[in-house]
């Protein structure tokens, strides 16, 4: 008979690793957040002691609250505990045009992650195409570009843990997100934790993973790995020697530059999005936590150079903060943006860095992290003979999602008119840009993009996000030949609804730190 | 409301409490706060429900009088046509305070009686008088002492209860749809109650520590009280 997969090994912690871990320990191991008096998985988490993480996804999407309920935390106790804000989308600052020296005001759109009003029942962007003159996309058709303006959360004290007026995930620290979870998954989902170095990896006859050797822990055995070990790749890179695809002539920003700045006053308000300003050679990100600022210039190489993307570093933070910005300690990153031709070999699967990075654009990271582990939770083999059927498959949509999110990210490039760098312009050259996406560019001069654009059903991105950029980017779309006036008398009551909701929302919804100091006085209600 | 202030037998000394009860002295009350300690009187007149404070989210228990703001279905002819009215209601214009006292050189709070000095049922011609003439309190005083006393402990036990009907996942939210026999509709939103098959399936010690709480019997008088919701509507019909 065949052996069914009973032990699992995760290599490497960090956000990646301890999500994996939850995720498989929440599926099989636990009912409602409780761990089952016979867990039916061994599920052991084994993370050097010397390794340091690196610890820098601080953004995620919605998705992660449905994460943290399954694994069965509390969200008044994950919001305390690792500094989190509420996130409501991306606002991209001068993406279309660069900010003149003579001080006019800077453009910016938001992506937010509500889907627009009556989603359900129609798509409003064809209708929307004909106001376009008098008001912007976002603004049609949902309210958080108004609400984050204001820095106002997407709830109430009021509202349930994970339940909310707007729809949002979290700005967090990243390295108190790992402790919390590791300290839940071992506390409360019976996930064994072992510190000690992995000093090698061995394989079977068949090619299979089937066991490492550790400095202290002696040798572990194991029916399946999953590989956490960051960009090192170690067991799916270099053991089963999947190739890398790099992504560097489509998205060409390889390096980081990241800094933690206070705040000016302890009430300065918490941004409710990610700012993504746009610079000659690369885009700032600024994520608002309560307690600090994270600050990164993301930028090509290629065509800046560290001294001067630095020097881009400071002057953005220069009219926010009221520190010496000359003595920032500044971390320097490097990105291999691309990732792994499959994410799942034999009997390993690489969930995180290890199977791939790009620029955080979208905060698609910890996005990813949470597809693949619930991939596996849920896809999980019932034994070694069937894995590959699985495995096929799983490599398939990972293509698809990396293919999804290379194109979605270059959108914002391709469609920006900056002329201020060669960067700019490199963008827009068509050997850059993927073929499908320059298909869909095409296509999308006569129709705005729609839920037939997207390839199948549990894609990253809707079809709204393309609308968001695309519109929020001033691209330019044919006006429809033809609406029904039916659903044209529907669009506009829509239309209307949003308004007063927008209007509504403001008079009702706190800011981020009133909200925040009010969970941490009396926490948020459970139902 | 205006600041409330310390009660005292000097500045207050004439003050009368008029305790009819009217919409002019802010009877007119969709619901009241109420707690475990006073269930049995309450569930015999009014529905009980569980709602949040829209300041701080956490849950408490009402007592409901009406189907929108402002409506009190009690309230008819200038009386209050119940038996039993809540003491968060009878308690007004009296609150609980709190004030730090040296007592043998160690600091202690003591719960004091404030006032809300712009309430419409202070006067000095007619109603209850809180002082004799030539000092000492009346026992209508004396009987708002013991009703603040009563709503500070119901409101710590109250606090208590809930907390164990959120453990034990037994509040659940419902929508409460009424129609009136002039085909009227109201919709009620933002109420919660006791889910009856949570309910059913707690195992017997866990039953047993309710009682032991005196839980269990305020559960069952939550449950009981929803029948009083027919008396509403048979109010509302009739207007």
């Amino acid at each position: 008979m065949a052996q069914a997969i009973q032990n699992i090994i995760i290599v490497g912690g960090g956000t990646a690793g301890w999500l994996t871990a939850g995720i498989l320990a929440a599926e099989h191991n636990a009912d409602n957040g409780k761990l089952s008096p016979s867990p039916k998985l061994n599920i052991t988490l084994i993370e050097s002691p010397d390794v340091p993480t690196i610890g820098v996804g601080e953004g995620t999407w919605p998705s992660m609250r449905t994460t943290l309920k399954n694994i069965g935390i509390s969200e008044t106790e994950f919001l305390l505990s690792c500094d989190a804000s509420f996130k409501q989308g991306s606002r991209f600052i001068n993406w279309t045009h660069a900010q003149k020296a003579n001080g006019n005001s800077a453009e910016h759109y938001l992506h937010p992650f509500s889907l627009p009003i009556g989603t359900n029942e129609l798509d409003l962007c064809p209708h929307w195409l004909a106001h376009r003159e008098q008001v912007s996309f976002a603004d049609a058709v949902g309210q958080q570009n108004q609400l984050s303006q204001l820095s106002l959360a997407p709830k109430q004290i009021t509202t349930g843990e994970y339940q909310f007026q707007n729809n949002y995930g979290y700005h967090l620290n990243a390295g108190k997100f790992s402790q919390l979870l590791q300290q839940h998954c071992t506390e409360k989902l019976g996930v064994t934790h072992i510190q000690d170095h992995v000093t090698a990896i061995h394989k079977n006859d068949s090619g299979d993973i089937s066991h490492l050797s550790t400095k202290q822990s002696g040798e572990l055995s194991a029916d399946f790995f999953v590989d956490c070990t960051g960009v090192k790749s170690l067991i799916l890179g270099e053991q089963l020697n999947v190739p890398f695809i790099c992504q560097k002539s489509v998205l060409f920003n390889d390096s980081a530059l990241a800094v933690q700045v206070p705040y000016p006053s302890a009430d300065t308000e918490i941004a409710s999005c990610t700012h993504s300003t746009a610079q000659s050679n690369g885009w700032i990100w600024d994520i608002g936590l309560p307690t600090r600022r994270g600050v990164g210039h993301v930028y090509s190489s290629s065509h800046t150079d560290q001294a001067q993307a630095e020097q881009q570093l400071v002057e953005y933070l220069k009219p926010t903060v009221n520190i010496d910005v000359d003595n920032l300690e500044i971390r320097k990153l490097s990105i291999a943006p691309g990732h792994r031709q499959v994410c799942w070999k034999n009997n390993c699967m690489a969930v995180g860095m290890a199977s791939g990075f790009i620029e955080p654009l979208e905060a698609s990271a910890l996005a990813l992290v949470e597809w693949s582990a619930n991939t596996l939770a849920q896809q999980l083999p019932a034994n070694r003979q069937v894995m590959d059927i699985v495995s096929a498959r799983v490599n398939k949509r990972f293509n698809q999602h990396w293919q999804q999110i290379i194109e979605f990210l270059k959108l914002h490039y391709v469609l920006s008119k900056r002329s201020d760098s060669d960067y700019w312009h490199d963008h827009r050259e068509s050997c850059s840009i993927p073929e499908s996406l320059q298909q869909q560019l095409k296509l999308w001069r006569t129709q705005a993009p729609s839920k037939h654009d997207i390839q199948h059903t549990d894609a990253l991105f809707p079809a709204a996000s393309f609308q968001f950029v695309l519109y929020g980017m001033g691209f330019q779309t044919l006006l429809p030949s033809q609406l029904k006036p039916s659903l044209q008398n529907r669009a506009q009551q829509l239309f209307t609804e949003n308004i007063k909701r927008t209007q509504g929302l403001q008079q009702l919804l706190p800011t981020n730190r009133e909200l925040l100091a009010k969970i941490a006085q009396y926490g948020l209600p459970k139902i | 409301m205006n600041k409330p202030v310390l009660l005292n037998s000097v500045d207050h000394k004439d003050l009368k409490i008029i305790t009819e009860r009217s919409e002019k002295y802010g009877d007119n009350l969709w619901y009241t706060v109420t707690f475990p300690a006073e269930f049995r009187s309450v569930q015999a007149h009014y529905p009980i429900f569980f709602q949040k404070d829209t300041n701080t989210g956490q849950f408490y228990s009402i007592a409901m009088f009406g189907f929108q703001h402002k409506e009190n279905l009690f309230l008819q002819d200038g009386k209050w046509q119940a038996a039993y009215i809540p003491l968060t209601v009878r308690r007004q214009p009296f609150l609980i305070g709190q004030q730090t006292v040296q007592e043998d050189g160690v600091e202690q709070i003591q719960r004091v009686i404030h006032l809300d000095p712009n309430h419409p049922r202070i006067n000095e011609d007619q109603g209850e008088p809180l002082f004799f003439p030539y000092g000492g309190n009346t026992p209508y005083l004396d009987e708002v002492g013991d009703m603040l006393e009563t709503i500070h402990h119901g409101l710590i036990d109250s606090k208590n209860f809930i907390d164990t009907l959120i453990k034990l996942e037994l509040l659940e939210s419902f929508t409460l749809d009424i129609e009136l026999d002039n085909g009227e509709k109201h919709q009620m939103i933002g109420f919660y109650t006791i889910n009856e098959e949570t309910l059913a399936a707690l195992p017997a010690e866990t039953l047993a520590q309710l009682h032991q709480q005196g839980y269990l019997n305020a559960i069952y008088m939550t449950l009981a009280s929803q029948s009083n919701i027919r008396q509403l509507l048979n109010f509302k019909n009739a207007q």
